[in-house]
C-alpha cells in the first residue's frame, strides 16, 4: 500500500522498485486532524512527509504571534513531498505546515534515513541526490528572484538597500 | 612536485573513508589562480568542481549592466562549482580569486558518471553537498521572508504585482 503510494509520487520515480520497497518498509502512514501541525516552524524537522490526501497550508510566523499564509497545497492536484530539507539539514523548519482538513501522509523518519546512509544503502544515496538537486534548482531560482526583488525595491526608492543587501551575504554556494 | 590536497581538511570530504578519498584524489587536477582572476563567469559554462585548498574567492551577481552585488567571500578550504554539478552546467554567479588560489579541479561529467555507477565516493560527496545546500536553504528562507515583507511594506503599485511575485518566491521554497 505504501509502496503503491510512493510509486505515484514524482519525487520517488527515479528509484527502482526494490529501492522503493526499501523505503516503504521503513515508512508509516500517519494522519492529521484539522488544524494539526505536520511541520512546526522553528522545531526540528524530523521527517519527510509524502502528502497522500487532504489539503495543508503553509504559514510563516510574524512578530506579535500572528502568522502569514504563504501557500495552500491541495494533494488532489498531485501528491507532494514536504520536509525533505530536514532529512539532510540540521536547522529547524522555516515555516509551519498545517492540516486544513483530514490529511493522510507517509512519513519517512530522518533517523531511519540517516541509518540507511550510514549503512551505505544506494536507495538512501539516490534520495539524497534527488533532494540535493531539488534544493539546488530551487536555490538557483530563489537567488534570481531575490536579486530581482532588490532591483524592484531600489526602483521604488528604498534608501537603505545597501545595508539590506549586505545582510544577504550568506553562506553562498556556486 | 605537485602536492596532493589534503581532502580531509575540506568539510565535505571529511566523512569519506581513506579509500573513497583516494579514489577522488586520483581524479583531481591541481590548478592555481592569480589574484583577480575569474574562475567562473555568470552565465558561462560551469563544468568543473573545484576544491579550494588555499586562498579566498569572491562571488558576485550582476544587478544591472555595470553594477554587481558581492554575495559572498569564501575562504579555503571550500568547494565551488557544486551547483553546476547538480543543475545546469552554467554559472549563476561569477567567482573571482581575491588572493592567489590553489585548487584542484574535477570534471562534472566524470563525477556524474561515477554517480550513475553508484560509486560510494561520489554518492557520499553528493550527500555532503546536499547537507550544505539544506543549511543554505534555511538561510535563504529567512532572506526571502524579509524580501517579501519589504515588498509588502513598499507596495505602492497595487497588490497584484506583489501577489504574483510572492507566489513565485514561495513556490521555490523548501521549508
Amino acid at each position: 500500500m505504501i509502496e503503491e503510494t510512493l510509486q505515484e509520487v514524482r519525487f520517488f520515480e527515479f528509484l527502482t522498485e526494490e529501492e522503493r520497497e526499501e523505503f516503504a518498509e521503513v515508512s508509516e502512514f500517519v494522519s492529521f486532524g484539522p488544524g494539526e501541525n505536520i511541520i512546526e516552524e522553528g522545531a526540528e524537522q524530523e521527517s519527510l512527509f509524502v502528502l497522500a490526501s487532504g489539503t495543508v497550508e503553509v504559514r510563516k510566523g510574524l512578530p506579535g504571534g500572528r502568522s502569514r499564509l504563504l501557500a495552500e497545497i491541495d494533494t488532489s492536484h498531485g501528491r507532494t513531498v514536504v520536509g525533505e530539507r530536514g532529512l539532510l539539514g540540521e536547522s529547524g523548519a522555516s515555516a509551519t505546515v498545517r492540516a486544513v482538513g483530514e490529511v493522510e501522509a507517509i512519513r519517512i523518519p530522518r533517523e531511519t534515513f540517516r541509518r540507511m546512509v550510514a549503512e551505505g544503502r544506494p536507495a538512501a544515496f539516490k534520495l539524497s541526490y534527488r533532494i540535493a538537486r531539488t534544493l539546488a534548482r530551487r536555490l538557483t531560482r530563489l537567488d534570481e528572484e531575490v536579486v530581482e526583488a532588490i532591483r524592484e525595491l531600489e526602483s521604488r526608492g528604498e534608501t537603505d538597500m545597501e545595508a539590506f543587501r549586505d545582510r544577504l551575504i550568506t553562506d553562498w554556494s556556486v | 612536485m605537485r602536492e596532493t590536497p589534503d581532502l580531509k581538511d575540506v568539510p565535505i570530504f571529511e566523512h569519506l573513508d581513506d579509500d573513497e578519498r583516494a579514489e577522488l584524489e586520483e581524479l583531481l587536477e591541481p590548478v592555481s589562480f592569480k589574484a583577480g582572476q575569474r574562475i567562473f563567469e555568470e552565465g558561462a559554462p560551469e563544468e568543473r568542481l573545484f576544491v579550494i585548498t588555499s586562498g579566498t574567492v569572491e562571488v558576485y551577481k550582476g544587478l544591472a549592466p555595470g553594477r554587481r552585488q558581492l554575495l559572498a567571500r569564501i575562504e579555503a578550504p571550500t568547494v565551488i562549482g557544486e551547483m553546476g554539478l547538480l543543475t545546469e552546467p552554467r554559472a549563476t554567479a561569477s567567482v573571482e580569486a581575491l588572493t592567489r588560489v590553489e585548487a584542484h579541479g574535477v570534471g562534472r561529467d566524470r563525477l556524474l558518471e561515477m554517480l550513475d555507477a553508484d560509486s560510494p565516493a561520489a554518492c557520499k560527496l553528493i550527500y555532503e553537498i546536499g547537507r550544505t545546500l539544506a543549511e543554505r536553504m534555511a538561510a535563504t528562507n529567512e532572506t526571502v521572508a524579509e524580501v517579501i515583507s519589504r515588498l509588502e511594506n513598499t507596495n505602492a503599485r497595487g497588490s497584484e504585482d506583489i501577489d504574483v511575485f510572492r507566489d513565485q518566491l514561495v513556490e521555490d521554497w523548501s521549508f
